[in-house]
């Protein structure tokens, strides 16, 4: 099964943590872990890496295989931590078919999509992994479940709140999913990574 | 949510902008202690309380500690509003764990929502429970998942999603979900049309059917079919394709399910999984330059020679993985050399020829210096896999030398590897012993103290071996630094045998004790201990010494350390002692030899590599490794799922009842297990079971009952053709001929209702496939369209006599699930043929099969017929419709009919066989005699042929 879906930029900075597995201490150290067995490997190594310097977080059994399959993307890792039951390279089709989804969703996805939209984000990942387990690799699918229920939170919205701005009935959804950055440029000028 | 937040936005955009952490931290603190105060206030729309539950999400995200905000989220999932309802949701299935108390205060309201006619709100609901469901959800929920599991009204997305959640919960809390029951109803749904639903259900049967393999077995032919669509006919929704293979991970995991069970005996299922193994084989062929399209083709591939290997190591299928596998460990992609390498592992890990493997030995070495240490893992697993008594020298050298450098990660590993295999496949004792002194030289803080241990047991138990081992001992520790394990061995093996090399130069006692004692004190107190052990022994045998040592124990009497000093002054007094005292002689008498035991070494690499949730199919070592640990997998399996099932046991007729051979099994079980807890780390992976009756018997599938079913049955029992089954949904019929030992049967499956029958399955059970092998021609379709009727042949082979018919299984979704068991009309007297015998052929042949036990005979009550007559048409009809030749004019009296035949058996050759009926209409008693010359087919026909005689039917 998979044990946690991470996903990190290239300074270490999380931008996404799932654990389907109760952890045994706190997450910031484990992604640090990760972090620092990962960044290092230059691109020519392969996507797998056996860690079982990651056992002890877990709180698997002991003796259990923990295998890290990362792909990277631009300034973003893509991180899946899984055990000795899944395919190497299926996980790896799994890391494509969750960013192209993500694509879908934000039209071209970038980093600040997944900071903005962390729910947004989770809910995409849960229609794809749903306890640590596949639930459907089709995009098409993905993408249309997403669509309903961001329609139907839409709705409720509206109907709670009909004076609100800014959420057209029935407008293009992408819309809505833009990052607002219109009004938000200017306070992050000249913020870096953070 | 962004647009609909703002305040959320601002805070976000806030914590971007913060330049350092501190300031991150601070406002994210004064954020905290807001909410906090609102949520103190209480008083907040549903609005607010989604807003601030959204801040503590995000916050939680960074991976900061949140101590609050599980009420409110607890009440936002109640909520009618789906928006709220959503964060409600989220911010449970990320702030709170299976554990958390806050859960029981949401089971109702998931139970609600689950009820709910509404897919979306279903949806959510079985997500939260995938995410953290426990014990209390498994118990109050499961029976609501599995009912969105299997209703029709379902659509894709909650079955999908159910069958994960019941997947969950089931890893979690196995006792709280009747599988085995569940079982065909579950494994129906692989036949769903949708190909994401079919996915998430096989993850499901997957992990159920490992631990029931018996009820689950029809999914195997699901499997096959499945791929044969995939694969063969290539029949799937074009939006499954990724990037233009058929849906990879359901194949993965076909491909993988099918490697649970043992290779299917049905050459209808033979063929075709060989066909699309070898269609998988073929596409590989062409690399493309996709590389995603590489991937999920490579992924398939290597589940696919998995199961190759899986099915019979000698068939040419694994011929031509070998040789891809040897062209993909000299892959320049690192991905395909790293699985190129582990599915190689896989392949030595069960062929009975290395042959093809030790070709690529060169390859494989200098895998061990890959640059990354990914395919350097799987390079030594391969190497520890395919060594033999041939290699061993060369690979264990190899490791030898790649453990210096290797990364510390995998030293220990390593070490009790290489430990394995020297003990394993030594060919001299020398050798071992060179071997292991040179690993706990150049790795003595990975060597655990089991491999020291087994040095000196071995050496203790070979009398060849001590001189030379304590020479090459004494060498090792002449060396500047050793290590702390080294001195360990040096100690006890100089003890008690250094009296062996002290006549010769260089190794005098004073030499012996100089280098050993020089090393002490940088030791820790256990091998102190041990020293001063060694020493008190050297006393006995080298009285030269005697004062030099008593110094020492003289000195230790006065460490602080008390099991130190307990044994300097007992060694002390000892010592002391006048010369001609027996006392010390017999203390140090020379150790016997060891009980012969289990490798502690295996014990120990098998506990590490203990069981994933989804065991795997083979571990790392030899063949008889793999043979072992199935052998006891199935045997602990077995035994659990009769713990698990005693009802069924008990209930099914036709099966003995094994219950006292579980049992003894138990016993056995436990005492193997007693005898390997001396070496006290053995877990029980190496006990495998004696074959206990237990394991040979298959318990049968439990018949469907009926009066009819009987009466067909019976009835077919002497006639060729005729109705099998009938209800209100489906007919069955048969049409069946017999040509000595071999028959071909048609059964012909009509559906009566206006829908179809969807996910249809026939598979037949024989009770002893060495007696009887009855298997269909071609894979039954797994739809039936309505009122239409399809035929499926069987071939029927005899090999030996046997007594119990073959039990078909058919089931089918009609609306709900139906399963039909039924007895094939198979028996004994099908395959008789009929032979003519004049008078005195017969009875001179009568006279010499003689009584019992070669005679079986039975009175038994008899009808007669309307005008108070015996019914002579229907008996012979009974009889020489159980293919007996009628043989006239050879008992004077009409009434009485006699009978012979001859029973074709392919390989116990032909059994011969007489019949007398006497039939008295005074006391509606009939006498039936049947003489053969085995007791058991006469036995056996008799019981075949009482039965219809004395039933009263419309003929």
């Amino acid at each position: 099964m998979i044990h946690s879906v991470l996903i990190f930029n290239t300074s270490g900075v999380p931008r996404l943590t799932k654990f389907y597995t109760p952890l045994r201490s706190e997450s910031q150290p484990l992604i640090r872990k990760i972090f620092s067995l990962i960044s290092p490997r230059p691109a020519s190594l392969c996507n797998f890496l056996d860690a079982p310097e990651l056992q002890s977080f877990l709180g698997s059994k002991i003796g259990e295989e923990v295998r890290v399959v990362y792909r990277n993307y631009a300034t973003l890792y893509f991180v899946f931590v899984v055990d000795g039951a899944e395919s190497e390279l299926g996980i790896l089709d799994l890391i494509q078919v969750f960013v192209e989804s993500l694509d879908r969703a934000f039209e071209n996805v970038c980093e600040l999509d997944l900071v903005f939209h962390f729910d947004d984000v989770h809910h995409i990942l849960g229609e794809l992994i749903q306890g640590g387990l596949v639930l459907e690799t089709n995009v098409d699918e993905i993408s249309e479940a997403v669509q309903t229920s961001q329609q139907t939170r839409k709705e409720s919205f509206m109907t709670a709140n009909p004076l609100a701005l800014g959420v057209g009935a029935g407008g293009p959804r992408s819309s809505t999913l833009q990052t607002p950055l219109g009004w938000l440029t200017n306070k992050l000028t000249g913020v870096g990574a953070r | 949510m962004a647009t609909s937040m703002r305040g959320l936005t601002q805070f976000i955009a806030d914590i971007r902008g913060a330049r350092v952490r501190e300031l991150e931290e601070k406002r994210i603190n004064k954020e905290m202690a807001n909410i906090r105060k609102k949520f103190k206030d209480g008083n907040l729309d549903g609005y607010q309380k989604k807003k601030y539950v959204s801040k503590i999400v995000f916050t939680y995200i960074l991976g900061y500690k949140v101590d609050v905000g599980h009420m409110e989220a607890v009440n936002l999932i109640s909520s009618y509003k789906y928006s709220e309802k959503q964060i409600g949701y989220l911010a449970v299935t990320l702030l709170m764990h299976e554990n958390s108390d806050f859960l029981r205060l949401v089971v109702n309201s998931i139970k609600k929502d689950l009820d709910e006619n509404n897919e979306i709100t279903n949806c959510l609901a079985l997500h939260a429970i995938a995410n953290v469901g426990g014990q209390e959800m498994a118990e109050a929920l499961s029976e609501d998942v599995h009912r969105l599991l299997i209703s029709p009204t379902s659509g894709s997305m909650v079955k999908k999603k159910a069958a994960l959640t019941l997947l969950r919960l089931y890893r979690k809390h196995p006792d709280v979900i009747p599988a085995a029951e569940w079982a065909l109803r579950i494994v129906a749904i692989m036949d769903d049309v949708d190909l994401g639903v079919v996915n998430c259900v096989t993850s499901l049967v997957m992990a159920m059917a490992q631990d029931n393999l018996d009820p689950f077995a029809v999914c195997c032919h699901k499997a096959v079919d499945r791929l044969n669509k995939l694969v063969i006919e290539r029949e799937y929704s074009a939006t499954y394709s990724y990037y233009k293979v058929p849906s990879p991970w359901l194949q993965v995991k076909l491909l993988r399910l099918l490697q649970y069970y043992p290779p299917s005996e049905d050459p209808a299922i033979r063929t075709v999984l060989h066909q699309v193994l070898q269609t998988i084989m073929n596409n590989s062929a062409e690399q493309s330059r996709n590389v995603q399209h590489n991937n999920a083709q490579n992924a398939v591939l290597f589940e696919a020679i998995g199961l190759a290997i899986h099915l019979d190591t000698n068939s040419p299928l694994v011929g031509t993985a070998a040789v891809l596998l040897a062209r993909f460990i000299s892959s320049k992609e690192t991905n395909v050399r790293y699985l190129g390498l582990d599915t190689m592992a896989h392949l030595a890990a069960r062929v009975d020829s290395l042959d093809s493997i030790k070709k690529h030995q060169g390859t494989i070495v200098l895998s061990l210096r890959d640059k990354d240490i990914s395919v350097r893992r799987r390079a030594l697993d391969l190497l520890y896999s395919m060594c033999d008594v041939d290699n061993a020298e060369l690979i264990v050298g190899e490791l030898l030398q790649y453990l210096k450098v290797a990364d510390y990660g995998l030293r220990e590993e390593m070490v009790l590897k290489i430990a394995i295999l020297t003990e394993k496949y030594a060919s001299s004792y020398k050798w071992y012993v060179d071997t292991i002194l040179q690993l706990i030289s150049a790795a003595g803080d990975h060597v655990g103290d089991e491999v020291w241990f087994r040095v000196v047991q071995i050496t203790t138990n070979t009398e060849d071996l001590q001189e030379y081992a304590a020479k090459v001992v004494f060498e090792h520790l002449r060396t500047p630094s050793c290590h702390e394990s080294l001195i360990k061995v040096g100690g006890y093996v100089l003890g008690e045998y250094g009296h062996l090399i002290a006549n010769e130069p260089g190794y005098s006692p004073a030499e012996q004790f100089t280098i050993l004692h020089s090393k002490s004190q940088f030791c820790t107190a256990p091998t102190r201990a041990l020293l001063l052990s060694t020493y008190i022994k050297w006393v006995n045998v080298f009285p030269e010494i005697k004062p030099q040592l008593l110094a020492v124990f003289e000195r230790y009497r006065h460490v602080l350390d008390s099991e130190l000093q307990q044994r300097a002054c007992e060694f002390f007094a000892l010592a002391s002692r006048p010369d001609d005292d027996e006392l010390l002689q017999n203390i140090c008498e020379e150790m016997p030899p060891f009980p012969p035991r289990e490798s502690a070494l295996l014990g120990r690499l098998n506990r590490k590599l203990g069981d994933t949730e989804d065991k795997r199919t083979w571990i790392h070592g030899g063949k008889e490794a793999n043979l072992d640990r199935e052998a006891t997998r199935r045997g602990t399996l077995r035994r659990r799922t009769e713990n698990a099932l005693p009802d069924a046991n008990i209930s099914n007729g036709n099966v003995p009842s094994n219950g006292t051979g579980a049992e003894e099994a138990d016993i056995l079980s436990s005492l193997a297990g007693l005898d390997l807890s001396s070496s006290s780390m053995t877990p029980d992976i190496h006990a495998p079971l004696p074959p206990t009756p237990t394991e040979v018997k298959q318990p049968g599938p439990l018949l469907t009952h009926g009066e009819n079913i009987d009466r067909w049955f019976d009835k077919l029992c002497y006639t060729n053709d005729g109705v099998l089954y009938e209800d209100v949904q489906i007919q069955m019929g048969i049409k069946s001929e017999y040509h000595n030992h071999l028959g071909r049967v048609a059964i012909y499956i009509g559906n009566k209702i206006d829908a179809p029958f969807t996910s249809f399955t026939a598979t037949v059970h024989v009770n002893d496939p060495e007696a009887l092998t009855v298997s269909f021609a071609k894979l039954p379709p797994s739809t039936i369209a309505p009122r239409t009727q399809i035929q499926q042949l069987l071939h029927v082979e005899c090999k030996k006599m046997f007594t119990k018919p073959p039990i078909v299984t058919i089931s089918f979704l009609a609306g709900s699930h139906q399963t039909i068991v039924i007895r094939l009309p198979i028996i004994t007297t099908k395959f008789f043929e009929n032979v003519k015998l004049g008078q005195s052929d017969f009875f001179e042949r009568w006279k010499l099969i003689g009584g019992p036990p070669r005679e079986a005979q039975v009175v038994i009550p008899i009808e007669l017929s309307a005008t108070g007559h015996i019914d002579i048409v229907k008996n012979k009809k009974i009889v020489s419709g159980h293919r007996f030749g009628l043989l006239d004019d050879i008992d004077p009296n009409p009434n009485n009919l006699v009978a012979a035949g001859v029973l074709h058996l392919s390989q116990a050759g032909k059994v011969g066989c007489l019949l007398r009926l006497e039939p008295n209409r005074e006391a509606k008693l009939c006498r039936l005699t049947v003489r053969s010359t085995s007791e058991e087919v006469a036995a056996e026909v008799l019981k075949l042929l009482q039965l219809p005689l004395r039933r009263e039917s419309n003929l």
